[in-house]
């Protein structure tokens, strides 16, 4: 972590190597791999140009996630306000979640099968559930990408928790085609 | 207070228990409770498999390609590097920007000279021999098999004098095979090797670069040395090669997984 960099830039390689765990948590939060891309770099121009609130030495993912988080609620308020009440959530019913993955079919078909689910889950669900199952935050950590408070980054996760157990139970739904 | 009951756990304790955020106090109690009730104890057992669910389903998407637009807005804005320049002039330097990206190579957009980092550009050649001389042996590419990869890590760990990572690439489907140690021209280098299913193997070498040199930034270069291409960069630690018979954008992609899991291994390793 040089000190040059931190005085009046961002860290380059850290930056580049955020960028796979930025497009991911943008995919989850969109539902959409177009619109999640756009995402990440409208926070990568936000981040730029509120270089100089990083901490160097802080945790630049943390930080990276906090500014998408805001300029997602940002673009979903203004669409909001645009096009009347239209929830984001409808729009990402099944288009994003196009997993890739690698290995035989019946692997592939399990995690499909948990990619739908957790595709049915709200939006603010799938972000805590990223954020603390995959990306493995603090809980203080994601209330802060989130500024909640810390007790409902928890309901939230418990909710999440449920509702998934719930969706990959039902067998026959995973079948379903989704209208 | 130890003679005060412990409360039952509730739904956060469980949770905060499954993904190890629990204070080591509360953590033991809730952990006694599990041990008494299995109900409990399942609760948690399916929360982590959830969470496990969750990592194999979208870990993959680490290892998709990045678009050239996302790794360019890595780069300060020609706004925020040039503020204070003329403003007829930033057209021009947004310009010269561009070509230079366009022709540099994509990665960071900068290069840093890997001389001046201390150590000298042959490393890629060096890279590009060992690989073709190890990647075509089929009974002995390696010195140490990935069975024994714990015990691998830790020999290489010894003879470099800094700590070494094998990345996991399965999920861009290469399979560590093995690794062994190659003489270097000064320091002895790491070299670990992978395949995929099709017996396409690449190879990871690392050696230590020299002290106090390292820039503190990556540096990324590409170089095809007989056929065989090679991503190369500097840490603050050590230079690393990875080198294969792929296409640069395959390479890449590689590349990209490889340094992600080594950057986040090394900063891990130091909290």
């Amino acid at each position: 972590m040089s000190t040059a960099e931190a005085a009046d830039g961002l860290p380059r390689p850290e930056l580049v190597a955020a960028l796979p765990r930025m497009r991911r948590y943008a995919r989850v939060l969109t539902g959409d791999p177009a619109r999640a891309d756009d995402l990440v770099q409208d926070a990568l121009a936000r981040a730029w140009e509120k270089r100089r609130l990083w901490r160097a030495g802080s945790d630049l993912r943390a930080w990276l996630f906090t500014i998408m988080h805001n300029v997602h609620v940002n673009q979903l308020a203004l669409a909001r306000r645009e096009a009347g009440n239209v929830s984001l959530d409808a729009l990402d019913e099944d288009g994003g979640w196009q997993p890739s993955v690698r290995g035989g079919e019946t692997q592939r078909l399990e995690l499909a099968e948990v990619l739908r689910a957790m595709g049915r889950l709200p939006a603010e669900q799938r972000e805590v559930l990223l954020l603390a199952a995959v990306e493995e935050l603090r809980y203080e950590e994601i209330a802060a990408v989130l500024a909640v408070p810390i007790g409902t980054v928890m309901s939230r996760l418990s909710r999440a928790r449920e509702r998934l157990r719930g969706l990959m139970a039902e067998p026959a739904a995973s079948l379903r085609v989704v209208k | 207070m130890t003679s005060t009951p412990a409360l039952p756990p509730t739904d956060d304790d469980l949770n905060a228990y499954a993904d190890g955020q629990l204070s080591a106090d509360r953590a033991a109690e809730v952990a006694a409770a599990l041990a008494r009730d299995p109900a409990l104890l399942a609760r948690v057992t399916d929360v982590r498999a959830q969470n496990a669910a969750l990592r194999d389903a979208l870990d993959p998407m680490l290892a998709e390609p990045i678009p050239e637009r996302l790794l360019e807005a890595t780069s300060a804005p020609p706004a925020a590097a040039r503020a204070g320049l003329p403003r007829w002039l930033r057209p021009a330097f947004a310009a010269a920007a561009t070509l230079v990206l366009g022709v540099g190579l994509g990665w960071l957009g900068r290069e840093v000279t890997l001389e001046r980092a201390g150590t000298p550009t042959t490393f890629a050649r060096a890279a590009a021999v060992t690989h073709a001389l190890y990647s075509v042996d089929q009974r002995r590419p390696v010195e140490v098999w990935a069975n024994e990869e714990k015990g691998l890590v830790t020999w290489l760990t010894r003879r470099l004098g800094v700590q070494a990572h094998a990345p996991d690439l399965n999920a861009v489907g290469y399979a560590l095979v093995g690794g062994r140690l190659v003489a270097g021209n000064d320091k002895p280098t790491a070299l670990l090797m992978y395949e995929n299913a099709d017996k396409e193997r690449l190879t990871l070498q690392w050696r230590k670069s020299g002290s106090g040199s390292g820039t503190g930034e990556a540096a990324f270069r590409y170089a095809i040395e007989d056929g065989i291409g090679v991503f190369y960069w500097v840490d603050e630690e050590c230079a690393y090669a990875l080198s294969g018979k792929l296409d640069r954008s395959q390479l890449l992609a590689v590349a990209r997984v490889v340094y992600g899991q080594i950057t986040a291994a090394e900063v891990s390793g130091r909290h």
